[in-house]
């Protein structure tokens, strides 16, 4: 809207000399075709903000409304206030949860980043052809469904699976991956992990790929090294790439669900239990608390993610990046 | 001004567009109907495969026995039970029927989910209920539930083959918590677990109320529900034995399957197992060769006495839903399935290969006869050591249940010491008293 409305408005009347009634006219003409262009914009708005209104603020609204009621489908609703508030908030099991949701997007987000940088500057020095053959093979894990990911890795950490067999050859076998506090989370993680990098890793790509050559000619003819060029060029040029992947691995990573609902259902003893899937286990339980009290955690979670995002955007400032 | 009003305007709109479009979706009217018929929705939860081989047959039969009723089958997975059920609730779309288990009952009469079914079958289908059954399905005096059958949760199953090759006598099964860890020590060999039973809190949570009973003589709460009991010491022998097992290495690690699935014994993985009576209808389909070289016992007991409880009496009940359009056409549904001719039930307990119990006189006069109801070497044992000493399940919420089963898995897989595990099971317990208000609404029979 901003840039419409500054587009409308930037032209100055072009001669004083040539009087008022043409600077008049000339008022007339802005005001009536910013009018115009201003009901074009609305009406290109519109579908968004309806859908949205139904899809997101409706649904939100009603939901606040909603969390102050003790909800049963079968009785009136009970008004009472913020009370669920207060038992989710000193819920040691919602913290716990998120907790361990930030602990699982610690595992995955950084080490799928890493990962995929390294794995993007590699294809970058490949030919053509074995490069594209690289990308598909990469990308693949990508179309994979999550539950698919999560049967496999749940025989791969069976007693006989290959995991533990790969480790009796150290005489360190069977490790109960999945049924064991200490490893299910870091356990989930590696699917987490495989799932995500293909598409990371074709989004650094192309941002590697953005940087010009010349850049690194130049710095490489005043005797910069390979860590150097890391560092002073390429890290700096992908600021913004990280930043998105970053804010959006960590915000996805935190609602993850599939992977302990299938491979772990949340155990053991709460070890993967993330917030969605907390969330999601209260709401299975039958009782009518349940109902009120899954609503409230959610609404709760989202406050979470929000002040989460916003610190990540405050810790890492995101710049234009520079053009080549 | 004109840019905010016309914001406003979009907003506004897009609210009433959204809040008609919800308004489309609520349901109401009277029962649905098909052909002239009413169609009645009936849920019911997967159980083992002859089951729904038994409902599907015996639905087909109800529909095409007369013109009025249609029920619509559906078996629902499970894992997914609560969601899909909590779902349809909220959207008013609850079957008509669906099947409920004994523990569940209380709390959902309580919340008025289910409908009063004294009004809707005759007297004589609840005089046909045995004593012993009655008092589950009944809150206040009235009936919220026709029962189907009853299974002891808990029963000893070992194999005689390999107890003989370890040089254990078959004949002389474990009779306390001790004497089987003896076993179970000798009996695990290679890839042979000695034992396999619950391991995780979703599971202990149920499958070990009849060792909850067996340790302290009570469940973990006071009988008026006014506070938690789950720092009694002698529960800490209980966490102990499963600890034993499980840190001792005497039973699977990482299971694939949950407690009530007998697979893993069934395919020759474990040397004994903890399952309910139901297993026994799994080895026969599933299984068969194993059936010779099984012997079944009462599940040890903590001091050896086999007089104390060692199972709760579980089982599946049929509903009729509150809110149901079609109360008196599914509580007839109910009635020719479950309380009519005994030849129907008789079938069903056939086809479980006699792995339940019936609950109805008429229908053990129909089974006097067949000689495989009572000549079957297992039930024999269930029958006469399991059955008399078990317990009815309780009818407090599920939250209390997990909160305990959650301490014997953290004690298991040694994320807190015993005390500790026991102590934080007795602040949850208490805070789901507290937030549930639970105090004093002990259901009364």
């Amino acid at each position: 809207m901003a840039l419409l409305e500054s587009a409308q408005e930037g032209p100055a009347p072009a001669d004083p000399t040539t009087g008022s009634d043409r600077r008049a006219r000339g008022g007339r003409r802005s005001r009536a075709t910013r009018r115009q262009d201003n009901l074009t914009a609305y009406l290109m708005i519109a579908p968004m903000v309806v859908l949205l209104g139904i899809f997101v603020m409706w649904p939100l609204v009603y939901s606040v409304y909603l969390s102050t009621f003790k909800i049963s489908f079968y009785k009136a609703p009970q008004f009472v206030g913020v009370q669920f508030y207060t038992y989710v908030l000193e819920s040691s099991d919602f913290w716990h949860s998120i907790w361990i949701g930030l602990y699982y997007a610690l595992l995955v987000v950084p080490t799928g980043i890493v990962i995929a940088l390294l794995l993007a500057s590699f294809i970058k020095t490949l030919s053509r052809r074995v490069a594209a053959f690289m990308k598909v093979t990469i990308y693949l894990p990508a179309v994979v469904s999550t539950v698919i990911a999560s049967v496999l890795f749940t025989f791969m950490y069976q007693d006989q699976g290959v995991v533990n067999w790969l480790l009796s050859l150290v005489n360190h076998a069977p490790v109960a991956w999945l049924n064991s506090p200490r490893w299910a989370l870091p356990a989930i993680a590696v699917p987490g992990i495989w799932l995500g990098f293909g598409i990371t890793t074709l989004i650094l790509l192309a941002a590697l790929l953005d940087i010009p050559e010349s850049y690194y000619e130049s710095a490489m003819l005043d005797g910069a090294g390979f860590l150097q060029r890391l560092w002073y060029i390429t890290i700096p040029l992908l600021k913004n790439v990280l930043l998105y992947l970053l804010v959006t691995g960590f915000t996805l990573a935190i609602q993850m669900l599939d992977l302990p609902l299938i491979m772990t259902n949340g155990g053991p003893v709460g070890a993967t239990s993330t917030p969605n899937y907390y969330i999601f286990n209260s709401f299975r339980d039958l009782t009518p608390y349940a109902t009120s009290y899954s609503l409230t955690a959610s609404l709760l979670l989202f406050v979470v993610l929000g002040t989460i995002s916003i610190v990540i955007f405050r810790l890492i400032r995101s710049d234009k990046a520079v053009d080549g | 001004m004109s840019k905010r009003r016309s914001i406003l305007a979009l907003v506004t709109s897009a609210f009433v567009a959204s809040s008609l479009a919800l308004a489309g979706c609520g349901s109401g009217g009277s029962a649905r109907t098909e052909g002239g018929k009413t169609v009645i929705t009936f849920w019911q939860q997967k159980f083992e495969d002859y089951q729904q081989t038994w409902f599907k047959k015996e639905v087909d039969a109800f529909n095409a026995s007369q013109s009025k009723v249609k029920v619509d089958y559906q078996v629902v997975p499970a894992d997914t039970w609560a969601q899909k059920l909590k779902a349809a609730q909220a959207a008013n779309k609850a079957p008509d029927v669906q099947t409920t288990n004994y523990g569940n009952i209380a709390a959902a009469a309580a919340n008025g989910e289910l409908a009063d079914l004294d009004g809707l079958m005759p007297a004589s289908a609840f005089a046909d209920i045995k004593d012993n059954v009655k008092s589950f399905v009944t809150i206040g005096g009235k009936h919220y539930a026709y029962p189907m059958l009853v299974e002891p949760s808990t029963v000893l199953y070992y194999r005689t083959d390999l107890v003989a090759a370890a040089g254990l006598d078959p004949k002389n099964p474990p009779k306390t918590w001790d004497e089987l860890i003896a076993w179970a020590t000798k009996l695990t060999k290679g890839k042979v677990k000695g034992m396999t039973i619950a391991s995780v809190a979703a599971d202990l949570g149920w499958s070990s109320w009849g060792l909850q009973y067996n340790a302290c003589g009570h469940l973990p709460i006071a009988d008026d529900w006014s506070k938690s009991n789950a720092t009694e010491p002698c529960y800490e022998k209980l966490l102990q034995f499963y600890k034993t097992l499980y840190q001792g290495g005497l039973m699977p690690k990482t299971p694939k399957v949950g407690y009530a699935d007998a697979s893993p014994y069934g395919q020759g993985e474990v040397a004994m197992m903890a399952d309910g009576s139901w297993a026994v209808g799994q080895l026969k389909e599933t299984f068969p060769a194993m059936v010779a070289k099984t012997a079944v016992a009462p599940f040890p007991s903590i001091d050896g006495d086999q007089t104390k409880t060692t199972a709760t009496l579980g089982g599946w009940t049929l509903t009729v839903d509150a809110k149901s359009k079609a109360k008196a056409q599914a509580a007839g549904f109910i009635q020719w399935l479950l309380a009519g001719d005994p030849a129907i039930m008789a079938s069903f307990f056939k086809a479980s290969g006699f792995s339940k119990y019936t609950v109805r006189t008429s229908v053990d006069q129909a089974l006097a006869g067949n000689p495989d109801a009572t000549s079957d070497p297992f039930m024999k044992v269930i029958s006469a050591k399991v059955v008399p000493y078990g317990k009815q399940e309780p009818a407090y919420p599920w939250d209390i249940a997990l909160d305990f089963g959650t301490a014997i898995e953290a004690a298991m897989k040694g994320n807190l010491s015993i005390p500790a595990a026991l102590k934080k099971a007795d602040g949850q317990i208490n805070d789901v008293i507290k937030k549930q208000s639970l105090a004093g609404t002990e259901p009364t029979h």
